[in-house]
């Protein structure tokens, strides 16, 4: 390991233990949400933002297998805060655990190549994001300039 | 102002990103860089130093960047203080929102060291910081 690598090796550690807390504090968000799905779906909200915080380190990281499922469970969160009915409820709750443990795996196991499972729970996480009527619309570098430019021209 | 000189200001609470912000900040030339964990962390450093630049996550907690944001606006001494967002939230409503609040520029993470030689540099320049 060289010392750029050594250096990043030492920031990517520093990330997980503040990553790990923040796992923490999204399982405890969990757990009460599952004590009673409809008084505290309202808690999603901690939950999402948990991820954003993950999402946002581990892209600057080029960690991108946990940035993709901190995404997810972001989205599936917002869906969570949303939903109407307990089945919904329940539906975001069971994929949020499975998003939470990988992302926690995943800390731990950085360096490993993404695996069969996690490509299968992405897929799944996806596929209940769609049935969920899917992601917020996002928008990218040359979008934000053309909004730019259209506030400065009027 | 030379690059030097400039005073930024790091708002982003999570510590990793804030140590990756300014190692790729002082990367560029920066050498004066002070980090806040927090919005109310970032008013008091900007209310006993002289800050020309505040670049800001958006998902803070309790308040967020664009409260931080909204803040430096209505206030004399820094409504025209250079302030761009840093931020893996790249929905158009967000982008709208710092837009509609005179943000001077909004970039996805991760930051890069052309983003802020393209992006950041043009800011300071625009404002009259660079020189």
């Amino acid at each position: 390991m060289n010392q750029t690598q050594g250096s990043q090796h030492e920031k990517i550690q520093e990330f997980i233990l503040e990553l790990s807390q923040f796992a923490g504090t999204a399982e405890q968000t969990l757990e009460k949400i599952e004590s009673d799905l409809m008084t505290n779906k309202k808690l999603f909200n901690v939950f999402s933002e948990r991820m954003v915080a993950i999402r946002g380190a581990a892209i600057q990281l080029n960690l991108s297998d946990i940035a993709k499922i901190a995404e997810l469970g972001e989205e599936i969160a917002i869906k969570g805060e949303n939903a109407q009915k307990r089945s919904q409820i329940r539906k975001c709750v069971g994929s949020l655990w499975d998003a939470l443990t990988t992302v926690k795996h995943l800390l731990v196991h950085y360096q490993d190549e993404t695996t069969e499972e996690q490509e299968i729970l992405i897929h799944r996480l996806e596929k209940t994001l769609e049935a969920f009527g899917g992601a917020r619309q996002k928008i990218d570098e040359s979008d934000i300039d053309n909004l730019f430019n259209q506030i400065g021209e009027s | 102002m030379q690059l030097d000189s400039i005073h930024v200001l790091v708002v982003d609470d999570v510590k990793t990103t804030r140590i990756l912000a300014e190692d790729l900040l002082m990367q560029v030339g920066f050498k004066k860089i002070d980090t806040a964990a927090s919005v109310q962390d970032a008013q008091e450093i900007m209310e006993s130093h002289s800050v020309h630049m505040v670049l800001s996550d958006w998902h803070m907690s309790p308040n967020t960047g664009l409260e931080l944001l909204k803040w430096v606006r209505v206030h004399e001494k820094y409504k025209n203080l250079p302030f761009i967002f840093f931020t893996a939230e790249k929905t158009k409503e967000c982008v709208m929102q710092a837009i509609e609040n005179k943000v001077d520029g909004y970039l996805l993470k991760p930051l890069t060291p052309e983003q802020v030689e393209e992006k950041v540099f043009q800011v300071l320049s625009k404002k009259g910081v660079l020189t």
